[in-house]
């Protein structure tokens, strides 16, 4: 291979199901240049292929499986990759990203990337084998869980190294919140682009890759690879998280009153110790396992040795779903979140919003908003987990009420009326993930700007919530202290979660983990900088400031997304509960978010108009000058 | 001899150890031409799988030109040059620790990177180590 930059295999992958042709195109340098890799290419293609308006689900939606230039290298946490397409679960800008060995082999396999097309015509699955690419029949891997499908595509390959992505029972029911899975317990989450995968007939994408990856400056490359990974290895929260993996933080966020419980009506949960780290490691621990070369090595898998769940052994859960289907549906049962947790990894479905879907059923059963009846005779009181995990089963299976569930708590709460809307806990109708507004103010900006809806993933800040005084005096100054580290205050929330934002693009372009950069806070955009100038031989990677007007042109491209969809800024909400409810008690007592001003100055500091749209300007000055002109054309509607 | 031993536990299934290898062998970063594997399987199996250099090697004994050779310093090592690349060996090998390179066609095993091994330094949880056996079996004694 002789593309003329390091890191990248320099072909994209496109596949047509309807037409079943493939074909391989060289990766235009222009957009590694402008736009480095994963999110930012997806963000340009998704732009420029769809159109605004278009059904998530209709044939013409892309699916596009990404890698950028650092994936499948030595660099730590440089297993991630990603997904993308217009979202199911929202109707806006879909993203989800995932470790395990996917990514690397797709690139061992020749690709950068992999855009899906069209519809096939029945069940098929993709084999791609280095440059060998097959769309086959799939009839047998239909109705088999995510598990099984992954050891028949390995089986009938006649190779157990073979990295298989696919969905379950979930994603071929369409179920708006349906993940893909790949290596049996690493999902890309959220968003519901397992239904994606579904609405185009695609139960599995299979790849072997047989070659290699090369930088541009080896040793340059290896000399930070070496420093990165010792610095990992050096810091103690990154140790930490060796041991425990993220359910470290059910202990933080009890300690700080923001544990989400029932349905986020409290940040106190009386249960947590049976859910906490500690107990886990002391009752539950089986085995560490790592993502692709990962140094951090958080991966826990858990074993059920007594009661109804005895027997169940299963990767995770991570803290989002210690909070989602336990703490948040008033579940202290561990042995049932970690059943819970397998059967949405087996079945395909986004653990969060499975989790909070059924939350806010709960909340509306404790206010007398539904009735017994209503919910298929399930006693569905806060904490009973034995309907926890039923409700998950009839989800994906779109069985009685789990058919309502299954389109998302915004549609579901919209047929279902009667004021349950008020207790749905999301923002642009994806399911809130495990923070709170009130408790941690930067984390109410996030989850109000956030692309995909509800996440804490593209620009979480920690110097706040967990008091990193050091990193934020370093990052931002010292003048800026102390008010910068509290949790309880907006002033300069906008500034970090602009800055977190933007370097997560880059992030989730290179791609690597969330951990190691937003939490524990090791690598930073200079970090990132330096890498990807080593790896791909581009001198201008290596320009920090360069790097934040790419970050910069990936964030407005993606919101420029949204809004050719008709957001503005009414759209960047947060549920009225962290508004307008003070939290009822614990450290936080009496706090609420005060999301306007924060909104405010991050618009100013973005450049965008009080409407939240980026204006011809900026745009402009990004090198954006056709979306621009794309967002003035007159919208039919 | 020395090795690269495995001590039976705590390895992650990262395969860091296998990435390291082709980049110690070929600067490139990759998994098929590794020397050393990983065994991942569900749900709590992962070990490393590498050439044990045995004192009579069944890959030399296979191998039908010759290509094989046990050296005096212990060291089981394949002439890529006379290798003609039947996989005779990579099918012999009891511990599938013979593996053919991808894109040379030839032969591989663990070369012990010349007395410095890269997967021995890359391994995040640092479970793997260059030994001698009988120091294994004496710390084994030890702390057994």
């Amino acid at each position: 291979m002789s593309y003329p930059l390091g890191g990248y295999t320099g072909q994209i992958l496109r596949v047509d199901l309807e037409r079943k042709k493939t074909l391989a195109e060289p990766l235009p340098k222009e957009l590694a240049l402008n736009y480095l890799g994963g999110t930012g290419f997806a963000a340009r293609i998704l732009f420029d292929e769809l159109r605004a308006g278009l059904d998530p689900l209709a044939p013409e939606n892309r699916l596009i499986f990404a890698t950028g230039p650092l994936t499948g290298t030595l660099w730590p946490t440089s297993g991630r990759w990603a997904a993308y397409a217009k979202a199911p679960l929202t109707g806006i800008w879909g993203e989800a990203h995932c470790g395990g060995f996917f990514g690397p082999e797709l690139k061992y396999a020749g690709y950068d990337m992999l855009v899906i097309h069209g519809r096939a015509k029945g069940p098929v699955y993709l084999w791609i084998d280095d440059g060998t690419v097959e769309v086959r029949s799939a009839k047998d891997l239909l109705g088999r869980n995510t598990a099984e499908t992954t050891d028949m595509v390995r089986e009938r390959h006649g190779d157990r190294e073979i990295e298989v992505a696919c969905i379950g029972q979930a994603g071929e029911r369409l179920v708006r919140f349906a993940c893909i899975m790949n290596n049996y317990q690493d999902a890309l989450g959220r968003t519901g682009l397992g239904a994606v995968m579904g609405s185009k007939n695609l139960k599995a994408v299979a790849v072997r890759g047989t070659r290699a990856v090369t930088v541009a400056d080896d040793d340059k490359f290896m000399e930070l690879v070496d420093d990165a990974n010792q610095r990992v290895l050096k810091q103690s929260q990154a140790q930490q998280m060796m041991k425990y993996g993220t359910p470290l933080l059910v202990a933080y966020k009890s300690n700080i009153g923001e544990l989400a419980t029932r349905n986020h009506q409290t940040g106190l949960f009386e249960g947590a110790d049976r859910l906490n780290a500690d107990t886990i490691r002391e009752k539950y621990y089986a085995k560490t396992r790592s993502c692709f070369v990962c140094a951090i090595q958080c991966k826990k898998v858990n074993r059920i040795r007594k009661g109804k769940y005895s027997g169940t052994i299963s990767g995770g859960p991570e803290y989002e779903g210690i909070y989602a289907l336990g703490t948040n549906c008033g579940i202290d049962d561990f042995g049932a979140v970690l059943k819970a947790n397998q059967l949405c990894n087996l079945y395909g479905l986004d653990v969060i919003s499975a989790g909070c879907v059924i939350a806010w059923l709960m909340e509306c059963y404790q206010r007398g908003l539904v009735t017994r009846k209503q919910c298929d005779g399930l006693n569905l009181k806060w904490g009973n987990s034995d309907v926890m995990v039923t409700l998950i089963e009839r989800i994906a299976f779109r069985e009685g009420i789990g058919d309502l569930l299954a389109q998302g708590s915004v549609q579901a709460a919209r047929k279902l009326g009667k004021g349950t809307e008020r207790y749905v806990m999301h923002v642009k109708g994806m399911e809130i993930s495990g923070q709170d507004g009130r408790t941690h103010r930067s984390a109410a900006l996030t989850h109000a700007i956030s692309v995909r809806g509800a996440d804490h993933l593209r620009s979480l800040v920690t110097v706040d919530q967990l008091g990193y005084e050091d990193t934020a005096a370093k990052r931002y100054g010292k003048d800026k202290l102390p008010e910068i580290c509290d949790p309880y205050g907006e002033r300069y929330k906008a500034l970090v979660v602009k800055d977190a934002e933007d370097t997560f693009a880059i992030r989730d372009s290179l791609i690597v983990c969330w951990y190691s950069c937003g939490w524990p806070p090791i690598f930073w955009m200079s970090d990132f900088a330096a890498a990807s100038a080593a790896a791909t031989g581009v001198k201008e990677f290596g320009d920090v400031k360069n790097m934040y007007r790419i970050a910069e042109r990936i964030c407005n491209l993606r919101r420029a997304f949204n809004v050719r969809e008709g957001l503005s800024a009414k759209d960047d909400m947060i549920p009225e509960r962290f508004t307008r409810e003070p939290m009822p008690e614990g450290p936080g007592k009496g706090q609420v978010a005060n999301l306007e001003v924060m909104l405010r100055e991050y618009y100013r500091l973005r450049k965008w108009d009080a409407d939240g749209k980026p204006t011809e300007r900026t745009l402009t000055e990004l090198g954006l000058a056709d979306v621009a002109a794309e967002l003035k054309r007159p919208r039919k509607r | 001899m020395a090795k690269i031993i495995y001590a039976g536990e705590g390895c992650t299934g990262c395969k860091a150890c296998s990435v390291a290898c082709v980049h110690a062998h070929d600067r490139a970063f990759g998994l098929r031409a590794t020397r050393i594997w990983v065994v991942r399987e569900e749900p709590l199996t992962d070990y490393p799988v590498v050439c044990h250099h045995c004192d009579k090697p069944p890959c030399r004994d296979a191998c039908p030109v010759g290509a094989i050779t046990k050296r005096d310093d212990g060291l089981v090592v394949v002439n890529e040059r006379t290798c003609i690349g039947c996989g005779a060996c990579v099918e012999a090998c009891p511990f599938g620790a013979m593996g053919m390179h991808p894109t040379k066609r030839v032969a591989i095993n663990c070369d012990l990177c010349g007395g410095d091994p890269a997967c021995v330094k890359f391994c995040p949880p640092r479970v793997l180590k260059l030994q001698v056996p009988e120091a294994v079996a004496q710390e084994q004694r030890v702390g057994g």
